[in-house]
């Protein structure tokens, strides 16, 4: 389960996940971020809530980074827990990903 | 639309002669494993980390082959890896590259032929009926590595089990994978079920080199 919340931060769209970003979250993850990137040019992944993520999460936040992308929108992700860091780090999503420490607004 | 079994089999289909080819034989058969659990991923049946994979619903898809590798899994709990899964389902990976082209077959995009090499030895080839499939799959890969875009999430996974298996070299020239090994590697890396593919064809081939040593 996941409980997403939306901000609006110097010209950012801020979207804060919290929860687990497992198979049942999954389209509730990508819907949630596709819409923000649908309707904004700037959004910002608040992922520092988010306790675990599996890898039907990963495709949930690569299909909304897509997405962006095909947008020509800004998409960030940012503020990762350890847990959420260390299965980016090991799927090498950085390289494909704008990914941040903190914020970017 | 075609499960992810299916398009690894049919790229395995050389579309001017109809056999069926591999530059890696064990490479291929964990990629058709592999596929299996990509398929059950994509379906929602199973979900996976960096640890474990794990049944999320045990339903029925409605495609047979997935069905009787889900019911296997559920029947089995104790085996709870990636990498015990992929031994496990690697036994059976003649049924799987079988049912995945009689399902070709059924669907009117390859055809059948027996024949006998010399009057004794049986020669099974596949031609290709209806090219468009085969062509799609292909493009989305070239399209995939090519491009700087964000691939497609079932695209990754294509790639991802279509790399180690050797299969990319059928779809571009040496010249195009060595300029953009780099991002073929960074796409491969994405998915846990492909890194855990990968390793154990990796440590096949190891052990298939230490045994040709020994014997040599």
């Amino acid at each position: 389960m996941i409980q997403v919340t939306e901000e609006t931060r110097s010209g950012w769209l801020v979207v804060s996940v919290r929860g687990r970003a497992d198979a049942d979250a999954a389209d509730n993850l990508e819907g949630a971020l596709r819409a923000a990137v649908d309707g904004h040019p700037k959004v910002a992944a608040d992922f520092s809530a988010l306790d675990y993520i599996s890898s039907a999460g990963i495709r949930a936040v690569l299909q909304a980074a897509r997405a962006a992308q095909g947008r020509q929108s800004e998409f960030a992700i940012c503020g990762m827990s350890a847990s959420v860091k260390k299965v980016f780090d090991m799927s090498g999503l950085h390289h494909i990903l704008r990914i941040h420490g903190e914020l970017p607004c | 639309m075609l499960s992810m079994l299916e398009e690894v089999v049919l790229l395995a289909v050389d579309e001017r002669t109809g056999n069926l080819r591999s530059t890696r034989e064990f490479g291929t058969a964990y990629a058709l494993v592999g596929a299996v659990f990509f398929d059950l991923a994509l379906a929602r049946k199973i979900d996976t980390d960096t640890e474990a994979i794990r049944i999320i619903d045990t339903t029925p898809t409605g495609n047979a082959t997935l069905d009787r590798v889900l019911a296997e899994m559920a029947r089995r709990p104790n085996l709870t890896t990636v990498r015990e899964w992929i031994e496990e389902i690697f036994h059976r990976r003649q049924d799987l590259e079988g049912e995945a082209l009689a399902s070709l077959i059924a669907q009117g995009i390859l055809r059948h032929e027996k024949s006998k090499l010399l009057w004794i030895i049986d020669v099974e080839r596949f031609p290709v009926v209806d090219d468009s499939r085969q062509r799609h799959v292909k493009q989305r890969l070239q399209h995939a590595i090519l491009s700087d875009e964000i691939p497609d999430t079932r695209d990754i996974m294509l790639l991802s089990i279509a790399e180690p298996c050797g299969l990319l070299s059928y779809v571009l020239s040496d010249e195009q994978i060595e300029a953009r090994k780099e991002r073929i590697r960074a796409l491969s890396n994405l998915e846990t079920i492909s890194r855990k593919v990968t390793a154990a064809i990796v440590s096949l081939d190891a052990t298939m080199r230490q045994a040709m040593t020994k014997v040599v």
